[in-house]
């Protein structure tokens, strides 16, 4: 049995949200092979129904295999960040412990919709992903993570002409939608663009280090309307009530 | 005034944050080793009588061992001495991390730096002690736990109404209750039941190693 001497130490938690196929894990990787020869860092993955993700990321060779784990959810990935964060917070901690120290854990959200969100007793810092394919309207449609997340990624900026999408008025509607805070239009193919998201992730992790940044919560799904015209807000526990057990 | 039933409630309820959401008792692999959702009541009943009773017995004396301020640690042995598979001794030792969280923080109080490793069950004794669970519910709550978690991953597995689910749950409660009251008076290591389920020990092993899985366990 493992008997720990002393408490590892503390990394700085940064999530990544977003729908499925908006490059999360891409971007991860990104993130892993500018990163990795500066800081010390893990990866976690929650997938809906494979280790796809961390397939993926163990096969990019952009980190150690053993620092990239999956979480399984019981096909409940919004609960696994939000609701009930358990099983994802103990593999930050068995991260923590098992490669101390560590400087980053960034833990992927298993891609479910435009609504979920990290909690903050999760991750020190979140950022949301939406690509330019998803359309140009996505990002007026709004949402917790869209207008609240610490940064906006409008990624795969590359693929602006062939899906008739103008990226700049994109990126304009996103920081107006987001009341000045940051946003990135993000492209593998565009070097500069990686070097300001990297910037970004090192500026966080000085404000998380010097205790200036307090993590925030982009907040649960927002009041909407219904086709009988009544306009409600789920409060988080009647959001699962309704969604089941466990959901 | 005691609170017992109504903490039996907070702590059966799915939304309980302790990540019970990441669990199909064992479901998951028993289907894939090709149990029929028809099935699935002869399922809980077998585990009823030998993993979960395990479970409830060990919090029961769980819960008695640390009203005396004894020894845990005898407890989670006596536990893991009746949890062959390794699978699903490391699944119990998360799951009582989880359950530590609820407890330091609902019923915090000086714990034993041993706590992080102790299985499930042995949390949970501890934690009905402390928050004052009557060892007669503290069992019902096992029971009850461990039929609600098989049905809600079956829902997640496999096509089918959830009534129907809830139903199964709704006729195994006599046979809760019974070995609820069978084993509350358990109160020393040794009196903890030993049934064993080989054939769910052995799925919990496949299941381990596989990759595409909706559950840990
Ligand atoms: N054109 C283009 N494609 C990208 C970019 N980033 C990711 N992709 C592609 O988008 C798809 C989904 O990426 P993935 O990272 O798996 O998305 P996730 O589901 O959010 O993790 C993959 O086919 C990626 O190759 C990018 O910057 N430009
Ligand atoms: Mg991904």
């Amino acid at each position: 049995m493992p008997e720990t001497t002393k408490t590892p130490a503390r990394a700085m938690r940064l999530g990544v949200a977003g729908p499925v196929g908006t490059g999360k894990s891409s971007l991860i990787a990104l993130l892993c092979r500018a990163l990795s020869d500066r800081l010390r860092m893990a990866v976690i993955t929650n997938d809906i129904y494979t280790d796809e993700d961390a397939r993926f990321l163990k096969s990019a060779g952009v980190l150690d295999p053993e620092r990239i784990r999956p979480v399984e959810t019981g096909a409940c990935p919004h609960t696994a960040i939000r609701d009930d964060v358990t099983a994802n917070l103990l593999a930050v901690e068995d991260m923590e412990a098992d490669f101390d120290p560590l400087d980053l854990v960034v833990i992927e959200s298993g891609g479910d919709n435009l609504t979920a969100t990290f909690s903050p007793a999760l991750v020190d810092a979140q950022l949301f992903v939406l690509d330019v394919a998803g359309g140009g309207d996505v990002v007026r449609k709004g949402g917790p993570g869209i207008a609240r997340a610490d940064l906006l990624i409008v990624n795969k900026t590359d693929l602006g002409p062939y899906v008739s999408v103008d990226v700049e008025r994109m990126v304009r509607e996103g920081s107006a939608a987001r009341e000045g805070r940051p946003v990135i239009g993000l492209s593998r193919t565009d070097a500069a663009s990686i070097d300001e998201l990297v910037a970004w992730v090192l500026g966080m992790l000085d404000t998380h280090r010097s205790g200036d940044h307090t993590p925030i919560d982009p907040g649960p799904m927002a009041p909407h309307t219904h086709a009988d015209g009544t306009t409600h807000s789920h409060t988080p526990g009647r959001a699962s009530a309704a969604a089941g057990p466990g959901a | 005034m005691s609170t017992s039933s109504l903490l039996l409630a907070l702590l059966g309820d799915a939304r309980l944050p302790s990540g019970g959401h990441t669990q199909s008792a064992g479901l998951e692999p028993a289907l894939r080793a090709g149990t029929t959702p028809a099935e699935v009541p002869a399922y809980l009943r077998a585990r009823l009588r030998t993993v979960t009773r395990v479970e409830a017995g060990t919090a029961v004396v769980a819960r008695a061992v640390a009203a005396e301020g004894g020894d845990l640690d005898a407890v989670e042995a006596a536990w893991a001495a009746r949890t062959p598979s390794p699978a699903l001794r490391a699944n119990g030792r998360r799951l009582g991390r989880g359950y530590l969280r609820v407890l330091q923080t609902l019923w915090p109080g000086p714990t034993d730096d041993r706590a992080r490793h102790w299985a499930r069950p042995v949390v949970l004794g501890l934690l009905a002690h402390r928050a004052d669970l009557c060892p007669v519910d503290l069992a019902r709550l096992v029971g009850y736990d461990d039929a609600q978690t098989v049905t809600a991953a079956l829902l997640k597995l496999e096509p089918g109404d959830p009534l129907q689910a809830t139903a199964w749950v709704r006729d195994l409660l006599p046979d809760i209750d019974r070995m609820a009251r069978q084993l509350a008076p358990l109160r020393t290591p040794d009196e903890i039941p030993s049934g064993g389920a080989p054939l769910i020990e052995r799925w919990a092993q496949t299941h381990d190693t596989t990759t595409e899985r909706l559950f840990s366990a």
